[in-house]
């Protein structure tokens, strides 16, 4: 217990050795909480949603209203509060749902190493990584009607043989090691030596992977709906927000410069944060 | 030590890439620079205008705006639109009518050469509506259900039939442009579509002409951009300034075309952008932005076959809690709010037609009746708006605003022009409402009913409302049999009354066009007319506002205002 | 393993994931709901009309015929008609390739130049304000999408300082280069032609440029921590205490272990630029394939969205494998093993 106490003292103090990290530590969390509670802290929380004020349309930034107000009169700055939801939930969400699949199919591709299985499962991650994320995601997220969800699907139908293709790696090699070739002797099942021996062993790369990715998945997303293909009116997306803003552009720069500003933000936080946990795993690996 | 040699690679190359830059913007400060004595070239007499886009400019392909601007500056046609809703002989100079309202002869202009130098001939006449007809795309339609056969009687004269009386028939002319026979069947591939006329000439109509008009193709890019050039032997004969070239390019962000406008790279430009972008243009040195009521409407399209639009109750509500006056005073102002389906404009309007207005009150009333009342939580309304028309975003969140006080919910979708196309070919995938301009093809009544409530155009994204109702169907085709302009009017009024108890659509307004123009450098009829405090009215007929031989540029003043700011 | 025979090893795989590329893109596009021929020719058209349209595409025939044909097409060069521009996708790519192709090239040259050089003046002044800099700089770069890059750089340099053409890829009143290789810039340098080469790299730049200043942080970053690495590395200080000259530690281990790792890196983004191009191009109107292939998601038009996938595929393959090569060449280790 104490060791283990050790480890995670020794893992906080590696992270907060990086004074980077920690200001993506407090960016992230600050993103989060605003999020959660968009609707206290959002000064004018109506403007999240189907709300009409031509009388206050296209007004620049003033003390009512920081980030100045869009075509139809919404506060921006409330806009972007709301907007931080989906882009979150775009960036765990899909880091959530393709983590295990990729990491399942890359396990079990690696422990049955040099079989058919291995061969059929990693061909057809070879298939998809031939074509840049983004673009097999612009593709997929073209069909259907445009939704959070559906962008979300496509940009995690694109994503998760990346995670298949890096367990994989680390599996085929652990698989060779003395521990898991002494518990195929004394006869573990499968299911043990996967999951208790393998598994274990190729996570700290996997948590890396994470805390970078989530950025990425985050530009990706707003990607895809700056071209329409996200989440739909009213509900605020940083994509669209910057889309439709740039329309009025240069005259009403802060339509589109805000959720920008915003977007850059997210990303760079989750980058900082990722960073911090890189340099915090990879001496704990060995 | 070697890693100041390193670091001397990456200051060359920071400095190599920050140089180049430096070099970039030199050079361009330089060019501008170069004022002194200023003399035209021939490619400064160019008009620059922008479209959506794709434009087909085959004759028997393009149907929409940018592909009619395209085909009346490349092709002539029997008869010209007038501004008053007439037409104006043009290749035809004279034409009669048989007394069962079914022949018509024309009587062709002698010396009308094609851009090839060939000389036009009613042969030529007859083949490009045999073209037209068994391509059955672009603007067959007008003419399908209507023209028996077309035949050269003679050099300068040409026969066309009709199966039954179509009296709008000589309105809707404008629509068959001419083609060379002769370039057209030397241009075909074989094996085709077509049987013994293969491909009808389509692959290559797609990125050339065969016209008589005074454009020609010069440079024609399918994605981006079409450039025609003055045809000099063009039998109307040319002003001296008139445009060398005529450029139609793809629309794209208002930043962009603010900036091209602002740098005069953009005469004149397209009609989709947000009242913002204009009111910039309009603070710019020798620019104007003109409104003009062009006969076209807007429409939220209520699909009457798909719940909860399906009940008649259910859409009066809509069209009551509807904010008209805040769409055409905040959204875009200039214009009126509809009367009906048919835009005021256009010959056939019932002026004293009824019309919904806002009504709280009567919203809740007939919302009511409705058979979805107490469900409207189940029965969300789908609603799409297209991308390349940004100012229709405000349309929808204020309908959605509306729609939100008496309780309903909608769902709003922004999609390209293209997926809202393909949405309304099926009854399944169609929204509940669609938010969609609509203009008259020819300048009557008749355009706008036969192709927004006639049961044959449903399914299409002029009509996503699937009203599919026999009474009115049979209605619009008696009217459209009508040879007598008086008789058919009439005809077309009771037609309005019918369809606005329906309440199939909620007519927003009868759009006020605007375009911003170098007014400095450029004389443009429209614009010209408005300048001198003429009734802001265009002409009614798609595209043709944009007739580039009628318009003068004065390079020399171009030159002023570059030079000036 | 020699240079030949691992390259034909490589090349074989690649055939057999491009085979595979292509069910997955004809699976993708042939499950669009709606009908594609009605699509194209929309409502108007008679449905006699529309169903010559569908046997001329084969959409009449069931789904493996349609691949069998579809492949049988590919294999001669022939991808289909395009629903959006009505004629042949080959048409359409060979008269929009060059265009991206030279846009992406230069974009590439700038990432590449300006992420080496950042990177070197940055591990050079490791822990100054200089460093500090680019290191925020970079760290900003990465964060910012490439349609945030486009759009700051159209306001900045196309209107604000108004010094760079921001739409299309030649000004109106200059006539293009005669064909050769479709790409103006290197058309006109063969022709000699040296305005017209000026005017179509001006026209390059902004697209460029938002193309690559995010590929170009990351690979400044990644030399930069990765130069800085070695550069305390345990068998630099044994080699320096055994009195290895400075010069040669530093050209013979430290550069260039430093670019190994970043140079595979640095040639995916390269080839992921094609991606970014379907946005960036859109932003400046720029008539390239890319922005076509935007349109053809958007409009569903699924010929052209195979083949254009498709072709970035190859390209992207073909990159990999150079970029394999080129890690070879500088890294002995490495001796061409297979991947995987």
């Amino acid at each position: 217990m104490e060791i283990f106490l050790d480890s995670i003292k020794n893992s906080i103090y590696k992270f907060s050795r990086n004074k980077v990290s920690i200001i993506g530590f407090f960016m992230v969390a600050m993103v989060i909480i605003v999020a959660i509670f968009a609707p206290l802290l959002a000064p004018y929380p109506k403007a999240a949603g189907a709300f009409i004020d031509f009388s206050n349309a296209s007004k620049p930034p003033s003390r009512a209203h920081f980030f100045g107000t869009d075509v139809v009169g919404r506060d921006i700055l409330s806009r972007v509060m709301f907007a931080f939801r989906g882009a979150l939930i775009m960036g765990l969400g899909v880091i959530a749902a393709i983590v295990p699949f990729g990491v399942l199919v890359g396990l079990f591709a690696g422990y049955y190493y040099g079989t058919w299985i291995d061969t059929v499962v990693m061909r057809i991650t070879d298939i998809f990584v031939t074509l840049p994320a983004l673009l097999l995601a612009l593709a997929v997220a073209s069909f259907g009607r445009p939704s959070l969800f559906n962008s979300m699907m496509a940009v995690a139908f694109a994503w998760w043989p990346f995670y298949a293709r890096l367990t994989y790696s680390m599996a085929s090699s652990v698989r060779n090691e003395t521990f898991v070739k002494a518990a195929q002797t004394i006869g573990a099942h499968k299911a043990h030596i996967i999951f208790k021996e393998i598994l274990p062993n190729c996570l700290a790369p996997i948590f890396t992977k994470m805390a970078l990715e989530i950025g990425w998945v985050i530009l990706v997303g707003a990607t895809l709906s700056f071209v329409g293909l996200g989440e739909q009116p009213p509900t605020a997306a940083l994509g669209t927000m910057v889309s439709d803003g740039a329309q009025y552009l240069p005259a009403q720069w802060w339509i589109s410069l805000f959720p920008a500003l915003a977007i850059c933000f997210m990303i760079l936080a989750f980058n900082l944060l990722g960073d911090g946990v890189k340099s915090m795993l990879s001496t704990e690996v060995l | 030590m070697y890693t100041k040699r390193l670091g001397r690679v990456g200051v060359v190359l920071v400095v190599f890439l920050i140089s180049a830059l430096l070099l970039t913007f030199w050079s361009s400060s330089t060019s501008t620079s170069k004022t002194g004595a200023y003399t035209a070239q021939p490619t400064d007499y160019t008009i620059h205008t922008t479209e959506d886009w794709p434009t087909y400019i085959d004759p028997a392909v393009g149907n929409d705006f940018s592909d009619s601007i395209a085909l009346l500056n490349l092709y002539d046609s029997l008869v010209f639109p007038t501004v008053q809703g007439t037409v104006k002989p043009s290749l035809a100079v004279k034409w009669g009518l048989s007394k069962n309202g079914l022949v018509y002869t024309f009587t062709l202009r002698h010396g009308v050469k094609f851009h090839n130098g060939d000389e036009l001939t009613g042969e030529d006449v007859a083949f490009s509506m045999e073209r037209l007809l068994t391509i059955k795309q672009g603007f067959a339609y007008l003419f399908s259900p209507y023209v028996k056969n077309a035949k050269a009687t003679g050099k300068y004269t040409v026969v066309i039939t009709l199966k039954k009386s179509f009296g709008p028939f000589i309105s809707a002319l404008p629509r068959l442009y001419i083609l060379n026979k002769r370039t057209v069947m030397a241009h075909i591939v074989k094996p085709g579509t077509y049987g013994a006329f293969g491909d009808y000439a389509t692959k290559w109509l797609l990125t050339h002409d065969a016209g008589s008009g005074p454009y020609t193709v010069q440079k024609y890019n399918v994605i981006s951009d079409l450039l025609a050039a003055k045809f000099a032997k063009y039998w109307g004969g040319w002003s001296p300034n008139a445009p060398n070239f005529f450029e139609e390019s793809a629309s794209s962000q208002p930043a962009s075309e603010y900036a091209a406008f602002a740098t005069r790279d953009l005469d004149i430009t397209d009609e989709l952008l947000p009242l913002e972008t204009y009111q910039s243009m309009a603070k710019l040195t020798g620019a104007t932005v003109v409104t003009f009521l062009n006969g076209h409407n807007l429409n939220i399209m209520l699909h009457t076959k798909k719940p909860p639009t399906d009940d008649v109750h259910f859409r009066k509500a809509l069209a009551y809690v509807f904010d008209y006056n805040a769409v055409i005073s905040s959204i875009y102002p200039g214009s009126v709010q509809s009367k009906g389906p048919v835009p005021a404009t256009l010959l056939g309007f019932d002026p004293n037609l009824f019309h919904y207005h806002t009504n709280l009150q009567k919203a809740k009333a007939e919302l009511a009746q409705s058979k979805y009342a107490n469900k409207l939580d189940q029965y969300p309304v789908t609603l799409s708006w297209c991308a390349e028309a940004p100012a229709e975003e405000k349309v929808a969140l204020l309908f959605q605003a509306n729609a939100a006080e008496i309780g309903i919910k909608v769902q709003i979708t922004k999609k390209p022009f293209g997926s809202m196309e393909a949405d309304a070919t099926n009854i399944k995938t169609t929204p509940n409402a669609s938010i969609v301009f609509v203009a008259p093809d020819y300048p009557e009544a008749g355009a706008m009913l036969s192709v927004r409530y006639s049961s044959a155009s449903a399914g299409s994204w002029e009509q996503c409302e699937w009203l599919q109702n026999s009474a009115i169907d049979k209605m619009i085709n008696d009217a459209l049999a009508t040879a007598d302009q008086a008789a058919r009017l009439k005809k077309y009024y009771a037609i309005q009354a019918k369809i606005v108890d329906l309440c199939p659509t909620i007519w927003v307004m009868d759009q006020a066009e605007k375009r911003a123009y170098q007014s400095a450098y450029v004389d443009w009829p429209v614009g010209d007319a408005i300048k001198a405090g003429k009734t802001a009215v265009g002409s009614s007929v798609m595209g043709y506002n944009l007739y580039a031989h009628d318009m003068k540029v004065y390079p020399q003043k171009r030159a002023e205002l570059l030079s000036g700011s | 393993m020699s240079l030949p025979s691992w390259l034909a090893k490589r090349l074989g795989e690649a055939v057999i994931v491009l085979v595979g590329l292509s069910i997955l893109l004809f699976c993708i596009t042939r499950i669009l709901p709606g009908d594609p021929a009605r699509i194209a020719l929309g409502p108007r058209v008679p449905e006699s009309a529309v169903e010559d349209l569908r046997k001329q595409m084969n959409l009449d025939k069931p789904l493996p015929t349609q691949y069998f044909l579809w492949v049988k097409g590919v294999l001669r060069g022939d991808f289909g008609m395009s629903l959006l521009s009505r004629r042949a996708v080959v048409t359409d790519i060979k008269a929009y390739f060059p265009a991206t192709l030279e846009e992406v090239i230069l974009a590439a040259i700038l990432q590449f130049a300006g992420g080496i050089g950042l990177g070197i003046l940055a591990a050079k002044y490791a822990d100054t304000w200089l460093d500090g800099i680019v290191r925020v700089v970079a760290y900003l770069g990465i964060a910012t999408p490439s349609f945030v890059w486009g759009i700051v750089l159209l306001l900045l340099l196309g209107y604000w300082i108004p010094i760079l053409p921001i739409q299309g890829r030649i000004s109106p009143n200059v006539t293009p280069p005669p064909h050769i290789t479709g790409m103006f810039t290197v058309d006109s340098l063969l022709t000699g032609k040296l305005g017209v080469l000026w005017d179509s790299l001006k026209h390059l730049i902004l697209p460029a440029l938002a193309l690559a200043l995010a590929p170009m942080s990351q690979a400044a970053r990644l030399l930069r921590s990765s130069m800085c690495d070695d550069m305390e590395a345990d068998h630099v200080y044994a080699m320096r205490a055994y009195g290895v000259p400075e010069n040669r530690i530093l050209t013979k281990y430290l550069a260039r272990l430093a670019f190994i790792p970043a140079i595979s890196v640095m040639s995916l983004d390269a080839g992921s630029l094609f991606a970014s191009a379907f946005v960036v191009e859109s932003v400046f109107n720029f008539p390239g394939l890319s922005r076509f292939g935007m349109q053809a998601i958007l409009n569903k038009d699924l010929n052209s969205i195979a083949g254009i996938l498709l072709l970035v595929g190859v390209l992207f393959v073909l990159i990999i494998i150079l970029a394999d090569l080129i890690v070879a060449y500088l890294d002995p280790r490495t001796r061409l093993q297979q991947r995987g």
